[in-house]
């Protein structure tokens, strides 16, 4: 039964594999240009309204952002073009989704120093203290317990 | 040696960033968008304007103009800057042109803004399909731009002119009294 279980975990680490380089590697199913225009349009910023891309909203605005994605992808253009195509005209602001790639990786950085920097408190901070045990002061002194009798007398009196 | 305990390293290192965040983001203007127009050509502008002519912004190039995108419902900003339009159109009158751009407005109630409010006579554009307010990157009236003989965006004001703000861009355009 034990010899079984390498085996056994070696298969699974396989099949999940399998499964992972299939989902990786299936090609994309091709998307109508309806529903490219819908997926561009989704990431861009309603410019006359409040929190709401331009696929969202029903301002004029908005739909002639949407016409022009339409324009754009019967000449031809592809998504980046497209983005870019409005960033020109109303800055990185239009977008939804940062397009600099710093601003995905600095969360999972900032994430993971912050994991490895409380490990690191957690480990050092335990090897450096001295250990619980050991009496943290000396007892008080017959000069310490008179101090402690006058100042609780004053404190009565 | 005694090391230093781990937090007056670590806390540096998550409160000096935090800090600076905060500090510059404050500082932030958050209405202020910068527009990409600025120092680029402005794209070309053309359509039928409210007197039902054909109009194109090449026409203006060689002097210095000013394209204001506004709206009839858009109070009391557009209204407050109407005067210092007028006021700059009529003072550089021959020096400095004026182009206006409807900006999701009908034009019976445009028109019947500039017979309340006073027509300076400029062309406006009507641009009914939105498209032109995309060109110019509009997120809301009103919106100006000035820009220089050779058609390059030098400046751009989101909401409304006052006589000093307008002084201080028509300076940058070579225009002062």
């Amino acid at each position: 039964m034990k010899g079984l279980a390498l085996p056994v975990a070696a298969a699974a680490l396989l099949a999940l594999g399998a499964l992972v380089a299939l989902e990786v590697l299936r090609p994309t199913p091709a998307l109508s240009p309806a529903e490219q225009a819908q997926q561009i349009a989704a990431l861009l910023r309603c410019p006359d309204c409040q929190a709401l891309s331009v696929a969202e909203s029903h301002t004029a605005a908005a739909g002639a952002i949407r016409e022009q994605i339409g324009e754009l992808l019967a000449q031809g253009r592809n998504a980046d073009e497209i983005r870019q195509h409005f960033v020109d005209r109303y800055g990185e602001w239009i977008l939804l989704a940062p397009s600099a790639a710093f601003a995905w990786w600095l969360p999972v950085a900032v994430v993971l120093a912050a994991v490895v920097g409380l490990l690191a408190w957690l480990l050092v901070g335990r090897r450096l203290r001295p250990a619980a045990t050991e009496p943290s002061a000396a007892p008080p002194t017959t000069a310490d317990r008179q101090r402690i009798r006058d100042e609780i007398e004053r404190l009565d009196a | 040696m005694r090391l230093p305990p781990l937090r007056w390293v670590v806390l540096p290192i998550l409160l000096v960033p935090l800090a600076w965040l905060l500090f510059t983001g404050l500082g932030r203007d958050p209405r202020e968008i910068p527009s990409p127009l600025v120092g680029k050509p402005l794209p070309v502008l053309a359509g039928a304007t409210l007197t039902g002519e054909s109009f194109s912004s090449t026409s203006l190039l060689g002097t210095p103009f000013i394209v204001n995108a506004w709206a009839s419902w858009c109070i009391p900003a557009c209204v407050d800057e109407h005067p210092v339009l007028i006021d700059a159109a009529t003072r550089y009158a021959g020096r400095l042109a004026v182009l206006g751009v409807l900006y999701q407005d009908t034009p019976d109630d445009a028109r019947r803004f500039l017979v309340r409010y006073g027509d300076g006579g400029w062309p406006h554009l009507l641009d009914s399909s939105g498209r032109l307010a995309v060109e110019l990157g509009v997120t809301g009236p009103p919106e100006t731009f000035f820009v220089d003989a050779d058609g390059i965006v030098i400046a751009k004001q989101i909401g409304p002119l006052t006589f000093e703000t307008m002084a201080e861009y028509l300076a940058d355009l070579g225009l002062s009294e």
